[in-house]
């Protein structure tokens, strides 16, 4: 039979109505498939025994869709991950980059839209035999939503080769996984507060020097649901001193109680448009003074008074105050033939001293309250210069307590041999001594005293600490008072002079402890002028002390030396301390980045002459972006590692007090604002300008030249 | 400039005008919260009326002296769908009902959205799927969904015989779709309900309810 196109034509044609209509036929719903491709991805395309490796769950998510972050929100379920992981190899937990907020009506849900990558670390057993091939498998399950909600499931498959040495990162998946790290909330370098009242929460983040006209959209992501309304707009300032978020308070009660996690994103202005940087915060609540008190029960007046009686009276034995109270107790043992009268006395100057100096002490700390400080009892300590004095003055103390020298004068009434009788002048300062000298140590039952004494107006606060002076000054008042007590005491003896010999070494300790809280503080340079000055304070002491026997003549060399000498060594603290130190404190910042020089134009270009590779970074302490690059990628151990292998000059220009040689220098790239991140391989004719927003692999590719 | 001497009585007439000015233009100027839900947990639970499946106006007063449970639903949901299709839902329904407990199941979705019946649907839907509640309100407006600030489907809360709210949130603390986890499951509307029988306080009177949202219109 001849081939007839026509009747072919037609029956093709109409199959392909018939199939147009059937396809039509099927309703929308069940024709989508599902509406998140999830693939499992990793860092490096290999794996070494004993290493470590990163992979992704990527979700490609269909448009007008979302899935969910770790805390949905009002509603939602967040990806899980069931693993199937070959022997030994195990997984961390996923690691969540930052969502955004998703409204769904009068209710708020955090998610993502069309793509994200969760992070997870896996680790390997150093037993893998290298050559091999790992199958790494796991099924996840996430609940999309767009409308209408649909649980949704699926396998993850991957196969890595066990590498015998580091592996390379896998060019296809490396960038979509240093961009979710990009994402993952950074910890924050700021502390963060907050205030609660049944209504509203008051997050006060901490960031001095933040510019308002940088900052562009703050938002807070609690960890979990019910610390505030999810939905609630959030009032956002941003002031010299930091942010300050008022947020609807939420529905759970006890969200509010203890500190309250989550994560900050905050949107920065820079000159090529906004970028989001988050950051994990951990808010405690400002009604505690400090982390290390414990959350305050609900007290009353009397009974904070009666707690604060117990830490004082618990205070008398801590190695700053028992050689102080010892040696007056030592004093009273020695007169305790003396007449009544005098003893009492004694016990009354004491006692004034001692409540004297604690209402100075409480003082003081409310008035830098009101002022808007958060600072706790001990706040005295948190200066090195006072830090510096108490150590001079605890090493003294037991100088003297040692015999090197013997505090004479009325003023002091201290260790005055035990056989000159004490004025009451003296038994006043030896109480204000004592009170001092408690400071640098805490009880038990104070914390809590104390605690409930700041959050309370001035008079009860006030009333707080007056108890916690007498319950200080109790032991030697009664003992002072009762002469019946006195029967208890142990006659006088040699025994004295050995005790007293003693007690000075929990001073010693005091001394060393303020130096090591010094070195914590203020650094290296600072612990070596109170050490000088500790030893300037010895030689006055023994000075003084050698020369009391002396003739007239000598005694008053020696005694004007001495003076000199502390005096010096008064100098020497303040002087130290103005020096800003070289390291920063290891509390608040992270392992440090490659060495910096300071950028200037002419170090560059004598860097270039010398044909080194060169990296410059310029930034600024207000550029939030600037820090979370340092962060994540200036200062991680890979590149400080790659900056010494290639010998790369790292050079800085700080931006934070405006320069005209560093707007200069930015402007020869065309840009009026930080971050610049510049880098001059060796021996090329033109630098290499990075983006923005830098990551591990964009910093070795530019140095390496890869 | 100088100050104009003023008699006390002008100067308190003048500020006291002054400052009854500022308050009125601050209240009226103050933007009124979008949305307040009002329910809340440890206060009387909002009053409403509703019309159920057939017709009648049911209101929240008609049942003081009694326990009332409200369970939001979207049968739809796949959330709904796990208490649903594994009885779950039905058997607390029987067991509270069967006690004395009055049982209102409310639909809030808006019409055309996931989850809207008409009152013919709604009473197929409890018959087929063997449910026991005292009542199906429809809610198409969401007004009431609004009064007690009901989020997800299944949203519960339990109202005590004074017409305290005692619960509010999940009904249970397992919030997945998958129907394996409902065995086990802690119930806290049964909870509430065992805490009230033992005339104690709630335990857990507030939890997140997990669910799909409830289409308002």
């Amino acid at each position: 039979m001849a081939w007839r196109p026509l009747p072919l034509l037609a029956a093709l044609l109409a199959l392909g109505v018939l199939e147009g209509t059937a396809r039509a036929a099927v309703p929308a719903t069940e024709a989508a498939g599902p509406r998140v491709h999830v693939e499992l991805i990793s860092e490096t395309a290999g794996i070494e025994p004993g290493g470590a490796v990163w992979v992704g769950i990527r979700q490609r998510i269909a448009p007008g869709w979302h899935t969910y972050w770790i805390n949905p929100g009002d509603s939602g379920e967040p990806m899980t991950v069931a693993w199937d992981l070959p022997g030994g190899v195990a997984a961390g937990p996923l690691v969540w980059p930052h969502p955004e907020r998703i409204p769904v009506g009068p209710a708020m849900s955090f998610g993502y839209s069309d793509e994200v990558v969760v992070l997870a670390r896996l680790t390997a057993p150093a037993d893998l035999p290298p050559g091999t091939r790992l199958a790494l498998r796991g099924r996840a399950s996430w609940l999309v939503c767009a409308k209408i909600c649909i649980p949704e499931e699926a396998e993850l498959a991957l196969t890595l080769p066990v590498a015998a040495a580091r592996p390379a990162p896998d060019p296809r998946s490396a960038p979509a996984i240093a961009a979710a790290r990009r994402a993952i909330p950074a910890p924050s370098p700021w502390p963060a507060r907050y205030a609660a009242t049944p209504q509203s929460v008051t997050l006060t983040v901490a960031a001095p020097g933040l510019r308002a006209d940088r900052v562009g959209e703050v938002w807070f992501f609690p960890a979990r649901w019910g610390v505030i309304d999810h939905a609630a707009p959030q009032d956002t300032t941003v002031d010299p001193g930091g942010i300050v978020l008022r947020l609807k308070r939420g529905d759970l009660v006890e969200a509010a109680e203890g500190p309250i996690d989550g994560v900050l994103v905050i949107r920065e202005r820079l000159d090529g448009g906004m970028v989001s940087q988050a950051f994990v915060i951990q808010a405690t609540s400002s009604d505690t003074p400090g982390p290390s008190t414990p959350i305050i029960p609900a007290l009353s007046l009397l009974e904070a008074m009666g707690l604060a009686l117990l830490g004082g009276l618990v205070l008398n034995l801590m190695p700053c105050v028992l050689p102080v109270l010892s040696v007056k107790a030592l004093a009273l043992v020695a007169h305790a033939d003396a007449a009544p009268g005098a003893a009492w006395r004694q016990g009354l100057a004491y006692t004034a001293g001692v409540l004297v100096s604690f209402a100075a002490l409480a003082g003081g700390l409310l008035t830098l309250r009101a002022g808007g400080d958060q600072i706790g009892w001990g706040f005295q300590l948190q200066s090195p210069l006072v830090v510096t004095l108490l150590a001079y003055l605890f090493f003294a103390l037991a100088l003297a307590l040692s015999g090197v020298w013997l505090a004479g004068g009325r003023l002091t009434g201290f260790g005055q041999g035990l056989t000159a009788r004490p004025g009451h002048a003296g038994a006043f300062f030896t109480g204000a001594l004592a009170a001092v000298a408690a400071t640098p140590c805490t009880a038990p039952f104070m914390g809590v005293a104390v605690g409930y004494a700041v959050t309370q107006p001035a008079g009860a606060a006030l009333l707080v600490f007056e108890a916690l002076g007498l319950g200080l000054a109790l032991p030697f008042l009664a003992l002072s008072l009762a002469p019946a007590w006195r029967r208890w005491l142990p006659r006088p003896g040699a025994w004295m002079e050995w005790l007293k010999q003693a007690l000075a070494f929990p001073l010693y300790a005091t001394a060393a402890w303020l130096v090591w809280v010094l070195s914590r503080q203020a650094g290296p340079e600072a612990v070596a002028a109170a050490l000088g000055g500790l030893v300037l304070i010895a030689f006055a002491a023994w000075l003084h002390g050698r020369t009391r026997d002396a003739p007239p003549h000598w005694r008053r060399a020696g005694s004007v030396t001495a003076a000199t000498a502390v005096a010096a060594a008064l100098a020497l603290g303040p002087l130290a301390l103005s020096a800003p130190p070289s390291a920063p404190p290891a509390s608040a910042a992270t392992a440090g980045g490659p060495v910096a020089e300071r950028w200037s134009p002419r170090r560059l270009a004598e860097l270039r002459a010398q044909g080194k590779p060169v990296f410059v970074n310029f930034t600024a302490a207000w550029c939030i972006t600037c820090l979370v690059n340092e962060r994540v990628a200036l200062h991680s151990p890979v590149v400080i590692e790659a900056f010494a292998r290639k010998d790369v000059a790292y050079l800085k220009g700080d931006w934070t007090s405006r320069s005209a040689e560093i707007a200069a220098g930015l402007g020869t790239f065309g840009r009026n604002g930080v971050p610049l991140y510049v880098v001059y391989p060796a021996g090329a004719t033109t630098p290499t300008v990075l983006p923005q927003i830098l990551s591990e692999g964009t910093i070795l590719e530019a140095i390496e030249g890869r | 400039m100088t100050p104009e001497r003023l008699s006390r009585r002008d100067f308190i007439a003048r500020t006291g005008l002054a400052a009854a000015t500022i308050g009125a233009v601050d209240g009226l100027a103050r933007p009124r919260p979008a949305q307040a839900a009002v329910a809340k947990v440890g206060e009387a639970a909002p009053a409403f009326t509703s019309t159920s499946t057939s017709g009648a106006a049911v209101s929240l007063a008609d049942y003081r002296g009694k326990l009332v449970i409200l369970e939001w639903t979207n049968h739809d949901c796949p959330y709904v769908r796990k208490h649903y299709d594994t009885g779950n839902m039905q058997a607390l329904q029987r067991e509270t009902t069967g006690a004395g407990v009055i049982w209102l199941t409310v639909i809030s979705s808006a019409p055309g959205e996931q989850g809207y019946v008409k009152p013919a649907q709604a009473d197929e839907l409890t018959t087929s799927r063997k449910a026991g509640p005292t009542a199906v309100l429809l809610d198409p407006k969401g007004e009431v969904g609004r009064m007690y600030g009901a989020t997800n489907t299944p949203h519960m809360y339990v109202v005590d015989k004074a017409g305290l709210l005692i619960y509010a949130g999940a009904i249970d603390d397992q919030p997945t779709t998958r129907r394996g986890d409902v065995a086990g499951a802690n119930n806290y509307v049964r909870a509430a309900l065992q805490s009230v029988a033992a005339g104690q306080p709630v335990k857990t009177p507030v939890t997140r309810a997990y669910g799909c949202t409830v289409k308002y219109s």
